[in-house]
């Protein structure tokens, strides 16, 4: 044998352990939820497909108000994420666009947002929401994130690359601000609006903190909640939490799995800066 | 047009610095409310009280651990993958992107079900071949060294996605001059690819560092803290002292909540130094 040959075999060697050591946990959430109680109970992990079945998804769904949850889950989502979107593409375009006194500095604000750990400001936002009444409430959850400076910077870089001369065209020809922003920009920056899209959604969806705090009955609390709520009570089996994380998973797996193009396209652009 | 995003941010994450300050330094009533000016004593409480104190040693503990594992090991795991054929690599890219799927809570269920003491999935294949696994979460060192690596293998995703990202950026004929030159595999890995990935590694390090200093979900699922505040992080604690305890200590929560920001602005200030002087 080769030196080369020899180097070869030892990579993939390697990269069939390391893949095995990550990929195990995904494949124990997956075969656990997907396979009859006692396989698993009995230590069967080795998944016969005749076997499968989807009883514990059921189970979950009807147990705890898993079903309740998910939807708070998903309206939270759209509700967040897409607030997000909108007061970010209009700060983006005010950013990017006009020429106006001040802007610098009122981007500087904006973006220095990003240093600023959420979990540093959850007992002010707490006394805050409270008083709003909005304490236990879908937009209770939301509130505090209805804008985000990564989304401003992300949409602002899209803008600035796009030619100026077209937005100045659309002016003269008497567009609108908010014309010019919905016929000449947005459609030229369609790419990075699914990125931003994207990275909004799945930190809404994946939110923990905040909406652990800010809500306390079961039937209004987010999916990722009662998950953990579920562990930590230890009040079901393992196959049942398990195909709660199944199900709190498959949104964002399809997100990895078809959208990664579009999510790696918001990583670059941070990196670089 | 700028108002609704620039009125948002100033409501809910600069006044409540303010506001978080301002706690900082008043002690709390049964209800919560602010009551009298304690100056300085909630952060002499930060350094007096041996449980916070051990919280802010179990957080840098946990942090370095799971940046190295998960930083070093998608780093360990990208760069071989750069020499494979197209298919396989295909194929072990997207295996090794799966956690990055994962929330904290979702990864919190899974590593919960995996480090069980009598059922858990680990031990029982341990079993399988005659190892007597340990109790995982139930003693100190264990239950550190368990959060740590359930927290590496949930940030190894997203490291491995950035990296993978960087490396299929770099310009193929730089590293092919390197072979052609006479260079080893590792050899150009070491003195050509990894200074090329150096504003990636750069990223990873400080935004893994952050999320480090963040962590919660994985201590408040898998052991509440425990076992005898072995785990108790600084975002436990402050969990722990507004709103997990009967009565609410919103001082000296907000105390720990300024240290966490300060400590989360100097890494992103160490960050901006860096990139500054390699520009």
């Amino acid at each position: 044998m080769t030196r080369a040959r020899f180097g070869s075999v030892l990579r993939w060697l390697w990269l069939v352990a390391i893949s095995a050591v990550i990929a195990f946990p995904v494949y124990v959430t997956v075969v656990t939820a997907l396979l009859p109680q006692g396989d698993v109970a009995s230590g069967r992990l080795i998944p016969i497909p005749t076997r499968l079945t989807l009883d514990n998804l059921r189970e979950a769904l009807q147990s705890a108000p898993l079903a309740e949850q998910y939807l708070v889950s998903v309206l939270v989502t759209v509700l967040q994420s897409g607030a997000q979107l909108v007061t970010a593409v209009l700060a983006a375009y005010a950013f990017a666009f006009p020429r106006w006194r001040g802007r610098g500095v009122v981007f500087a604000v904006v973006l220095a947002t990003l240093a600023i750990p959420g979990e540093s400001l959850v007992i002010p936002n707490f006394e805050l929401v409270t008083a709003l009444g909005l304490r236990n409430t879908l937009l209770g959850i939301a509130v505090p994130y209805l804008a985000a400076g990564y989304a401003v910077f992300l949409l602002r870089q899209a803008f600035l690359d796009q030619p100026r001369e077209t937005w100045e065209a659309a002016r003269m020809d008497g567009c609108g601000d908010l014309r010019a922003l919905l016929h000449v920009v947005l459609p030229m920056a369609r790419p990075q609006l699914v990125t931003a899209a994207m990275w909004c959604a799945l930190s809404a969806w994946n939110g923990y903190f905040w909406p652990l705090l800010i809500t306390d009955s079961p039937d209004r609390r987010t999916i990722q909640v009662g998950l953990a709520q579920l562990v930590v009570e230890q009040a079901t089996t393992p196959a049942v939490i398990y195909a709660g994380t199944l199900l709190v998973l498959l949104p964002t797996l399809l997100l990895v799995l078809l959208g990664q193009r579009f999510l790696l396209r918001g990583l670059a652009s941070r990196v670089t800066t | 047009m700028v108002l609704p995003c620039l009125g948002l941010l100033l409501v809910f994450a600069y006044w409540p610095v303010v506001r978080g300050a301002f706690l900082s330094l008043h002690g709390t009533d049964l209800l919560g409310n602010p009551t009298r000016f304690v100056g300085a004593a909630n952060y002499i409480e930060l350094v007096t009280d041996p449980r916070l104190r051990r919280a802010l040693v179990t957080t840098a503990v946990i942090t370095a651990l799971s940046v190295l594992l998960a930083v070093g090991g998608a780093l360990a795991a990208a760069l071989p993958l750069r020499r494979a054929a197209r298919r396989p690599r295909a194929v072990v890219s997207v295996l090794l992107s799966l956690p990055f799927a994962y929330s904290a809570a979702a990864a919190s269920a899974v590593f919960a079900g995996l480090f069980a003491p009598a059922v858990g999935t680990i031990n029982e294949l341990l079993a399988g071949i005659g190892v007597g696994g340990p109790q995982w979460l139930e003693s100190p060192v264990w239950a550190l060294l368990s959060i740590s690596v359930a927290t590496a293998w949930y940030e190894f995703g997203f490291s491995f996605l950035v990296l993978l990202a960087a490396l299929n950026q770099i310009d193929q004929q730089v590293i092919e001059a390197a072979a052609l030159d006479g260079a080893s595999g590792l050899r150009t890995a070491w003195s050509v690819i990894i200074p090329m990935l150096r504003p990636s590694l750069v990223f990873l390090l400080v935004t893994q560092t952050i999320s480090g200093l963040q962590v919660f979900t994985q201590v408040q699922v898998l052991t509440r803290g425990g076992p005898a505040d072995a785990t108790s992080t600084v975002v436990y604690e402050l969990y722990r002292r507004a709103f997990g305890e009967a009565l609410p200590s919103f001082g000296s929560a907000s105390a720990l909540a300024l240290v966490l920001l300060l400590a989360v602005l100097v890494v992103t200030g160490v960050q901006f130094l860096i990139v500054r002087r390699s520009a």
